[in-house]
């Protein structure tokens, strides 16, 4: 037959496709498959987090909330998405592509100074595990010796918060700074010191027989919430008992993985190889004294204090990485879904 | 008008126009649509942010431009090295040029932080990128130049009892000019891209750092307005690098091509 019959014919069979549907109001479930059992993700509500780095201990608690099921029992299938160098986390939860989000308070301040609406709901990691990490030999026992050690090389990202407080904060213009490149360089020289995080490169630095020696940043007074599960002002005005639940299942997870991370370990260093087991355990012990500081009860965990986020506010004004008055502390953050 | 106002108003008009245009409809989309800072800045904030932080673009535009230009000067010269020594050996170029092919495919987003790594961070390493990234159209534009001579001129040149060495001064090498401006207008624009690259990893000193240094630190802070006023610093060092790789290569070129009609 010619083409134009052809064409209508197909077009034809096409049409009678749908009706061999059972018909389905049911989103998740579209095609109305009521023959066999339907898995428990057909009901849940699809939600993505968008997290700031590769899956660490930084992140223990949420993917714990994921692998231990509590996400699910709220009714939620959670997609933890692993960021990275340039991942725009800030933009795409300001604009509400993605409703949650994982970063830390410094980058939260500095977005909302840029006019892009992130709020905070929950600080897991109440203290932060930034710190400046230098070897045993080389005799720096606190921060300000920075300043008064000879040969000391800082292999440092110097436009991160923590680095321009530091700088303010002490004299380093002696100091031979460099670009931070991993634990190989600090191995190879007693005298180097490098940015790192508690949980991270001290077990690293072991490791290879050295005897590192940590200065939290947060010794110094600067000291941000970390691990931060933030939202936009649409989620939480729009659809306030998601965020409960996503609450509510991230502190159950965040409780698990204090006391039992095992299995949400393994998961993690599956998903990210950089970052072994026995790294990763190491990092637990280390978020017992971050996430509950002066022994912080269980179901306090990821409590905020306006009086952090002023002093947050006016150290990252000093520094002049947000201009004045352009951020005000009380819109940065809500404890109306925290349970206390 | 002259004929050269002429065609030069010809040239530069219609897309000096298209840009104002282009510029007008982004600044009322972004004001109509209400489009966050965040996401796009409007061109008043790129030019406003481009005139308040014009020092920090200026030692940037600096340190990347003479990394960017020692780094092509360096693969002009030792490209060009490389392709005479090509062209010498068929042994050499059978067993080397896969190696030169492997320079060009491999990502440079994966050899820069190896070369910081090795090397140490500062304007060396950054040169040394900018170097490996733009070597490889020099040396297969050149090679190809020195050897796709007219075999009937290689057989005069013998039949005159012309030594190795004068072959390739005086036929092979004034043939590949060509090919040579070919392969440094190639090289010039990715030696301005290697550049940047390698700033991304390699770090800084207080005193000087290169735009792709500032690319990154203003990126994080979500600095949009900035971010794009260095992106066109970028943008303009490789054009400019370019146009005067061109305008050289025009010169060079049209004293070459004048050499027959002296003749006739």
């Amino acid at each position: 037959m010619t083409v134009r019959n052809w064409l209508i014919a197909v077009m034809v069979m096409m049409s009678c496709l749908p009706g061999c549907e059972p018909a389905s109001t049911n989103p998740n479930n579209p095609s109305g498959n009521v023959l066999k059992d339907k898995p428990p993700a057909a009901q849940l509500t699809p939600i993505e987090i968008q997290l700031n780095w590769k899956p660490e201990a930084e992140h223990g608690g949420y993917y714990a909330a994921l692998v231990h099921g509590y996400f699910a029992e709220e009714g939620l299938d959670v997609k933890l998405t692993p960021g990275g160098p340039g991942t725009p986390l800030m933009e795409s939860v300001a604009t509400n592509r993605i409703p949650f989000g994982v970063d830390n308070a410094d980058k939260l301040l500095r977005a909302r100074a840029e006019d892009a609406e992130v709020v905070a709901v929950f600080a897991p990691i109440q203290d932060s595990p930034r710190c400046i990490l230098v070897h045993e030999e080389s005799g720096i026992k606190q921060l300000s010796d920075l300043q008064t050690t000879p040969g000391v090389t800082l292999a440092w990202n110097d436009s991160q918060p923590f680095a321009k407080f530091l700088s303010k904060k002490f004299d380093l213009s002696q100091l031979q700074m460099t670009k931070y490149s991993g634990v190989g360089p600090f191995l190879l020289d007693k005298k180097y010191a490098m940015q790192a995080y508690n949980i991270s490169e001290p077990f690293l630095a072991k490791q290879e027989g050295a005897k590192p020696v940590t200065l939290l940043l947060s010794d110094a007074g600067f000291n941000t919430y970390t691990s931060l599960l933030l939202t936009n002002p649409k989620v939480i005005s729009g659809q306030p008992e998601l965020v409960r639940s996503v609450l509510r299942a991230s502190l159950k997870g965040w409780r698990r993985y204090l006391t039992d991370a095992g299995e949400t370990n393994r998961h993690i260093a599956g998903l990210n190889p950089e970052m072994p087991e026995d790294v990763l355990a190491f990092g637990v012990t280390e978020l017992q004294a971050l996430c509950r500081p002066n022994d912080l009860p269980e179901d306090q965990i990821g409590r905020m204090e306006a009086e952090r986020w002023q002093t947050l506010v006016r150290q990252l004004e000093e520094i002049q990485l947000i201009d004045a008055n352009a951020v005000q502390a009380e819109s940065a953050f809500t404890t109306e879904f925290l349970s206390q | 008008m002259t004929p050269n106002a002429h065609s030069w108003s010809r040239a530069i008009l219609p897309p000096l126009l298209l840009f104002v245009v282009v510029l007008v409809v982004w600044e009322v989309a972004i004001t109509a649509l209400r489009v966050p800072k965040f996401i796009l800045p409007s061109p008043l904030a790129v030019a406003q942010a481009a005139w308040k932080y014009g020092p920090e673009l200026r030692t940037g535009l600096a340190f990347t431009s003479g990394a960017a230009i020692t780094g092509f000067l360096a693969s002009f010269v030792i490209g060009t090295l490389i392709a005479i020594a090509f062209s010498q050996s068929s042994l050499i170029r059978s067993s080397c040029y896969p190696y030169a092919i492997f320079l060009q495919t491999v990502p440079i987003m994966a050899i820069a932080p190896l070369i910081i790594l090795w090397f140490g961070t500062g304007f060396h390493s950054v040169v040394l990128v900018a170097f490996i990234i733009s070597l490889f159209p020099i040396i297969t534009n050149v090679t190809s130049g020195l050897l796709a001579v007219d075999p009937d001129l290689i057989d005069l040149f013998r039949l005159n009892n012309a030594s190795r060495w004068q072959v390739l001064w005086k036929l092979r090498l004034p043939n590949s000019v060509p090919a040579m401006c070919i392969g440094a207008k190639t090289s010039s624009g990715l030696a301005v891209v290697g550049s940047i690259v390698g700033e991304f990893f390699a770090g800084y000193s207080e005193k000087w750092y290169g735009l792709g240094y500032l690319i990154p630190a203003w990126k994080e802070g979500l600095k949009q307005d900035r971010l794009f006023a260095a992106i066109l610093a970028s943008t303009l060092l490789g054009l400019a690098i370019f146009t005067l790789v061109n305008v050289i290569s025009a010169s060079v070129l049209s004293r070459w091509y004048h050499v027959p009609n002296d003749e006739s």
